[in-house]
């Protein structure tokens, strides 16, 4: 489970797997609380927000009324399905049980970085108060942030101007495999 | 035990241990009846009967348990069942296909009628890696999987065989039933439409609906519906099916969904207000098909199209004008649009606070990176892959005996053994 190995990096994709095959063989199909909590939370990370619509569709009812801190992931969930990030942080803003502060606060961190990179990819500038709501940081420390990203950030104007991200780097391909994936097209291409 | 009963055991234990299966499927269908009759003690021969080496055996007996006509105690058999597809052995039910899929039809019936669909899943993931010959094949029971998927709202399970291209269908006693065929594309086809991957939603749909036919499926009618629907929220217009199309579609179908026609015609006119009318004038009938959601998306990508369109027109523009230009409520709400739509990729633009523009762009994709050389290398591959594959089919069909004496134009009456199975269609 997540909070042994709290130490560690979680792999998430594998805990995820997991996760999936118990709600499966659970009996009767009631799966337990968590396993629900933990697939949602993963769901949201993964930004797989339509399996995380299902999954919070199907859950019981008896088990989401048992259960709040359950309904309390969807907000979240809910507030990244209308795109509203100032709204996520806000939910997301919480003291998580144990099961689930490490999915928790890496949906917050990825939510954070998300909205870093569509900014720097829709704005060529953005209003100060608009971008702290984007990054759910207070003014200054959002301002900071970005200037720390290299984006210039004017504090007379109060305007952020963000750089585009740079492009992926390009995976090394060598001639020889240039060559014979070409060889390969004629070959094909004749025969 | 009834004496029948014991023969039962004694021909399934002696005929299995031969190995003489094609006999044992022969003996098992006749012996139905007699099953039938002692029903209250088959368990005690699925219990005398171990299910790796007696499959079939059991496999018979189960049949038999889920065609009474009510069953006393289907935890049990659910059990029984579970316990049979984990450990039977694939090399013995594929003498008995047909009851095979037939046992797993019935399960899944079951779990329907009991609001259940959750517990099936894992079981009939089982059932069809068990029965596959290979990843390609479609059975029978990937309709079954679906609907359960789509009932249990856990579609996730489904997409490890939906996003498997199939090349081949699974004779099941000789034959296939197109239901089955219709019914995964339909199901299929539902799942992306829920997961949003309308590309693969929308092929599905035009499989269901280009299946070739001589008569009206409701499967069918209801595909092509979904069919214009998602066709509208991907490109803006219903696609021109495909030649190959059959008649019944525009001689019956086409008719029978006008309201469907009204929405696409409107579309085109790429009027918000309009197509909102056309809505609600025919809302009655699509919450009545259960396509409201769909159609919701519909109205939502016509906003959509017309900023993509936009993009074709202008290089800058200002927010407020592109509210009016495309009827959103104002400024806040079409810079909301344009974000949602750059971080979808369904456009290229940057917006600027600082004066309320957009600055619309080309595609920055200049394909000259390795990556997209990666890419495109992929691409050839599958082409070269999905070649070879058509001529291996084609050297298929020009083979096969049938096609042969009908294109040689020999009549079909003078063969005998010639009876045409429907699967042969679709190959």
């Amino acid at each position: 489970m997540a909070t042994d190995v709290a130490q560690q990096p979680i792999d998430f994709g594998k805990l995820c797997g997991d996760l999936e095959i118990q709600e499966l063989e659970s009996p009767c199909g009631i799966a337990s609380p968590q396993v629900y909590g933990q697939l949602l939370g993963i769901y949201l990370l993964q930004n797989e927000l339509c399996h995380a619509k299902f999954l919070w569709k199907r859950i019981p009812q008896a088990v989401k009324n048992a259960n709040p801190e359950l309904g309390q992931i969807w907000a979240v969930g809910q507030k990244l399905w209308q795109r509203d990030f100032s709204g996520a942080y806000d939910v997301l803003k919480k003291d998580w049980t144990e099961a689930y502060k490490p999915i928790m606060t890496a949906v917050l961190e990825c939510t954070r970085r998300k909205a870093f990179n569509l900014i720097g990819q829709a704005y060529s500038s953005i209003k100060a108060e608009e971008f702290a709501a984007f990054v759910g940081l207070p003014v200054a420390d959002a301002l900071q942030a970005a200037t720390a990203e290299g984006w210039i950030a004017d504090p007379q104007t109060r305007i952020v101007t963000p750089k585009k991200p740079a492009p992926p780097v390009d995976p090394p391909l060598s001639n020889e495999q240039h060559l014979s994936v070409l060889t390969d097209y004629v070959s094909f291409m004749e025969s | 035990m009834a004496t029948a009963l014991e023969q039962y055991v004694n021909t399934v234990q002696t005929l299995s241990t031969q190995g003489n299966f094609s006999q044992l499927c022969d003996f098992i269908g006749k012996s139905s009846d007699v099953l039938t009759k002692n029903a209250n003690h088959l368990d005690n021969v699925l219990a005398t009967l171990d299910i790796q080496s007696h499959s079939l055996g059991v496999l018979g007996i189960l049949c038999v348990k889920y065609n009474l006509p009510n069953i006393p105690d289907f935890e049990t058999l659910f059990v029984q069942t579970q316990e049979f597809i984990i450990s039977c052995n694939g090399e013995h039910v594929r003498y008995a296909t047909d009851s095979y899929a037939d046992l797993c039809h019935k399960f899944t019936q079951n779990l329907v009628e009991r609001k259940q669909p959750l517990r099936g899943i894992c079981i009939l993931v089982t059932a069809i890696n068990k029965i596959q010959l290979f990843p390609a094949q479609l059975t029978s029971i990937h309709a079954d999987l679906c609907q359960l998927c789509l009932l249990s709202k856990n579609l996730k399970s489904a997409l490890q065989f939906l996003d498997q291209d199939i090349t081949d269908i699974s004779k099941e006693g000789g034959q296939f039933d197109a239901r089955d065929f219709l019914l995964y594309y339909y199901y299929g086809g539902m799942i992306y439409a829920a997961l949003k991957q309308y590309d693969k939603a929308l092929c599905f749909f035009e499989i269901a609906v280009t299946t070739p036919s001589m008569a009206v499926s409701h499967i069918m009618l209801e595909a092509y519906k979904k069919y214009i629907l998602v066709g509208l929220i991907l490109h803006g217009k219903v696609p021109n099916p495909p030649k190959y199309t059959s008649q019944v579609v525009a001689r019956y179908i086409k008719p029978l969904c006008q309201p469907y026609h009204d929405l696409a015609s409107v579309y085109a006119c790429n009027n918000p207000a309009d197509v909102r009318t056309v809505v609600d004038k025919h809302q009655e009938t699509f919450n009545r098909d259960s396509n409201i959601g769909l159609v919701k998306q519909c109205i939502t990508s016509v906003y959509k199209k017309n900023i993509q369109r936009l993009t074709k027109t202008f290089l800058t523009l200002s927010l407020t004008d592109m509210a009016n230009r495309v009827k959103l409520s104002g400024p806040k709400e079409a810079e909301k649009y344009v974000l949602n739509m750059i971080e979808d990729g369904e456009i290229f633009a940057t917006i600027n606070q600082r004066d309320g523009m957009v600055r619309f762009h080309d595609n920055p994709e200049k394909y000259n990176s390795a990556r997209m050389l990666i890419r495109l290398d992929q691409e050839m591959q599958r082409c070269m892959q999905l070649d070879a594959k058509l001529k291996e089919m084609d050297r298929e069909v020009a083979a096969n005996p049938q096609f042969v004496q009908k294109s040689l134009g020999v009549h079909e009456d003078d063969v005998p053994g010639t009876s045409c199975s429907k699967t042969s269609a679709y190959q």
